[in-house]
């Protein structure tokens, strides 16, 4: 008993908190940088703007630290995008056509892992192969079409604001994130997912069943890159085949430099949020500063390098504070 | 005659263990010398001395009559000291010219003359019967080819010191047939071959004279011919057992668990019966099939055919999750690779594998798992600062005690302990006998895997001895001879 009630005191870690400066550090930033940076409609923007983004990488997480990567993210976003749309122009209602998006992404997610079981290959070549095919699917199946004039109603989810002040999307990107982290952190089927990333044989052998596990990861995933897919699809009020394309390696960032490590079985998901809204908060911050979009690109470049400094705990302040 | 190799007064210490005590051994030139010693006899730290992988404490190596204090493997290589490692460390991705000419582009910059190293390996490979192409890709080759290209490297390097580390330990008997040629065709060359096996029949075939290891120290070296396994096996153990293990109670007459004719996972028709409350042991040489056996048993690999009877009925077990629901636990054999997940904290390895004892609606009962792992780290005694911190930070011994509790947290009723103190202090090991002990006399049962000749003997009730996947021998407690288990596991008969 006294073991763990000797709670020690709480040592101020940079490489947890590393990233956190770094947002904070942004912002001042930003706030010195540009007049209209801090302000409440901007920041709400900021928020808005990468709600989708934030989804993504949550999704990211889940496969990341099952041990799986997927590349094919945003095709699936694009195929349950222009699947659901054009569902919609056709009449069906909105919830049904929702619903069909989810199904497109559970199943193509799912199909990733199974391939990976059956063919053994590792996610990141399979998504290689089916990145290609549901990204060809999305064309014939959209026939290449922009498609707008989506109903009202949906594109809420994207547009709407509760209260008149506070939009519908950061409120689904918040509940996903508590109901994702709770299932990570405080439920058995998270602990087991951490195991079956960081050591597939001992999680075998303690008696989990390794490739079930794999599979309900990527079927969560795929439930969450679908609300991503609608959410995104509401937001811009249209849908076509390169809808939500290249947002697999945005997740992919925020997730690493959430610290979720490559080999799988690591990683927290607050930090996955905070890392993919430091992204946001630097293409904000840099448009409002004026900085032209390629110096944009090497900026945004040199920070993610520092924030895989920060995570890796390259720069310590140790010494300093022993001297003391 | 002439002698190439010379080991003078050789100590080695590790962190204040004592691997090498005062070792002399001299080698002639063109001989092939067996050197033979039980597991942890010091053999392995040997061959890092003469490779120049680990630095002696105290000693000297005479190679040539020149005599090298500092030895380096770069320097091993150039004094013509060459390496066949049982588990060989080849590019496997690379072709067979570019495994044996290696050394080359580690030592020149530029552009690869790719027709050169493939005339001179072909030129090498030659040598041998071998139907091996130096474009082959050393991954597609078989562990025997595998070797071949170990030895063309080596005499690429102009070796004159070829040291095998268990050589046949994962080839077949047919490949053994041509690697003895191979042998024979090196030293007709004039090179001296260390030969270290475990399989002590095969050495008198191949071997001009031996040298046996016991706990570090040197026992003397014999000419083979006039050498009997018998007189090995004898100076390889022959070491009184201290009061290390405990004594038990003797088991119950009921039979936990039988198994009959079992076969798979490279293990053939192997039968034994588990009492309640029993220590059973499962000797054998490395390879011999006793982790095989015991994955089959645990659902971790397939069964081909036999039966298993739990209890009298027969079972079928589908994977690990069905043995831990049938009251089977395991403590792998690689605690790294297979136990313990080091990077995560005490508590939560504890817990793993008996989570349903937790759950608290949709959750974690984090109060009760705490506990759990509370009540472990008091009855195992696991030192660990907090259970919160990770297996990393732990001693050898102590992280073998957290996958002990995760495996006794759900409540086995059978189980397979694989090697239990593989890697483990004197300290620690003993603890882990007590527990198992304990663990008998509450009416559990225990399958033993172990390589420790001692352990064997003094935990076992019963031995059974495995050779290449089958039985050779069920031994009870007054039939229990270290020679006549090593006989049993060496399959001379």
């Amino acid at each position: 008993m006294n073991t763990l009630s000797q709670k020690r005191a709480p040592q101020f870690n940079l490489k947890d908190w590393g990233l956190v400066i770094l947002l904070v550090l942004l912002i001042v930033f930003f706030t010195i940088g540009s007049p209209n940076f801090l302000n409440f409609s901007n920041i709400r923007n900021i928020l808005l703007q990468n709600a989708h983004v934030a989804i993504v990488s949550m999704a990211v997480a889940i496969i990341m630290i099952s041990g799986g990567t997927d590349l094919s993210i945003g095709y699936q976003m694009a195929l349950a995008s222009v699947v659901s749309a054009k569902m919609m122009m056709s009449g069906v209602p909105f919830p049904v056509a929702i619903l069909a998006a989810l199904v497109i992404t559970v199943i193509c997610s799912t199909l990733n892992e199974l391939f990976s079981l059956v063919l053994k290959g590792h996610t990141m070549i399979i998504t290689l192969g089916t990145m290609s095919a549901y990204q060809g699917l999305a064309y014939i199946i959209s026939n290449a079409q922009n498609f707008h004039n989506l109903p009202d109603s949906f594109l809420l989810l994207g547009q709407g604001r509760i209260a008149g002040v506070i939009p519908v999307n950061i409120i689904i990107m918040v509940v996903l994130f508590i109901i994702t982290a709770v299932v990570l952190g405080c439920t058995h089927a998270g602990k087991k997912l951490y195991a079956v990333g960081d050591n597939p044989e001992a999680a075998r052998l303690a008696g989990i069943n390794v490739p079930r596990v794999k599979l309900v990861a990527f079927a969560l995933a795929g439930v969450l890159t679908g609300i991503a897919a609608m959410v995104l699809t509401a937001r811009t009020g249209n849908a076509t085949a390169t809808t939500g394309s290249g947002l697999e390696f945005t997740g992919i960032t925020a997730a690493v430099l959430g610290g979720v490590s490559l080999k799988g079985g690591e990683g927290k998901l607050w930090r996955v949020i905070v890392a993919a809204y430091i992204l946001g908060i630097l293409s904000n911050g840099m448009q409002l500063i004026g900085l032209g979009t390629y110096p944009q690109y090497i900026a945004k470049g040199v920070v993610m390098l520092i924030s895989i400094g920060l995570g890796n705990g390259v720069f310590s302040f140790r010494s300093r504070k022993k001297s003391k | 005659m002439q002698e190439e190799l010379i080991l003078r007064n050789i100590s080695k210490n590790y962190a204040g263990v004592q691997a090498l005590k005062n070792v002399s051994i001299r080698f002639r030139a063109g001989e092939v010398h067996a050197l033979i010693g039980e597991n942890g006899a010091g053999k392995s730290t040997l061959i890092k001395v003469i490779s120049g992988v680990v630095q002696p404490t105290e000693g000297e190596i005479e190679i040539f009559g020149e005599t090298v204090r500092d030895m380096t493997p770069l320097k091993a290589i150039h004094k013509g000291i060459a390496v066949v490692h049982q588990e060989m460390i080849q590019f496997e991705g690379m072709t067979v010219a570019d495994n044996v000419c290696m050394e080359e582009s580690v030592q020149k910059e530029g552009l690869i003359n790719r027709e050169a190293i493939y005339r001179r390996t072909r030129e090498l490979l030659g040598q041998f019967e071998t139907n091996i192409n130096p474009s082959d890709l050393v991954g597609s080759l078989s562990m025997a080819n595998r070797q071949i290209v170990e030895i063309a490297k080596a005499l690429n390097l102009n070796a004159r010191v070829v040291i095998f580390d268990e050589p046949t330990a994962s080839i077949t008997v047919q490949e053994q047939k041509d690697l003895f040629k191979l042998i024979k065709n090196l030293k007709a060359k004039g090179i001296t071959v260390l030969y270290i096996s475990h399989r002590l029949e095969e050495l008198a075939e191949i071997c001009d004279r031996v040298s046996v290891m016991r706990d570090g120290e040197y026992r003397g070296t014999m000419e083979m011919a006039q050498t009997s396994v018998a007189q090995m096996i004898n100076l390889m153990v022959g070491r009184e057992l201290g009061n290390l293990y405990i004594e038990k109670q003797p088991y119950e007459p009921e039979v936990v668990l039988r198994a009959e004719h079992l076969s798979g996972n490279g293990v053939k028709n192997v039968s034994f019966e588990l009492h309640r409350g029993e220590i059973l042991g499962f000797a054998g040489l490395v390879g011999a099939g006793r982790t095989e056996l015991m994955h089959v048993i645990y659902g971790a690999a397939r069964m081909e055919s036999g039966k298993l009877y739990l209890y009298g009925k027969e079972t079928q077990i589908r994977d690990p999750a069905d043995a831990i629901r049938k009251g089977i636990g395991m403590i792998p054999e690689d605690r790294k690779s297979q136990g313990v997940f080091l990077d995560k904290p005490i508590a939560w390895n504890i817990t793993l594998a008996s989570m349903k004892k937790f759950r608290h609606f949709l959750f974690v009962d984090r109060k009760k798992e705490r506990e759990e792992a509370e009540k472990y780290q008091k009855s195992l005694r696991i030192k660990a600062a907090s259970l919160e911190s990770n297996p990393s930070t732990l001693s050898g011994g102590n992280q073998q005690k957290v996958v002990l509790a995760k495996t006794l947290s759900a409540d086995p009723d059978i189980i397979i302990f694989d090697e239990p103190t593989r890697g483990v202090d004197v300290g620690a090991r003993n603890e882990i006998y007590q527990l198992m002990v304990d663990l008998t006399q509450q009416g559990k049962s225990i399958l033993m895997v172990s390589s420790d000749m001692s352990e064997l003997i003094g935990m076992s009730e019963n031995i059974v001895v495995l050779h290449e996947g089958e039985l050779t021998g069920k031994l009870s407690k007054e039939e229990f001879r270290q020679n006549r288990i090593l006989e049993l596991a060496s399959g001379i008969e």
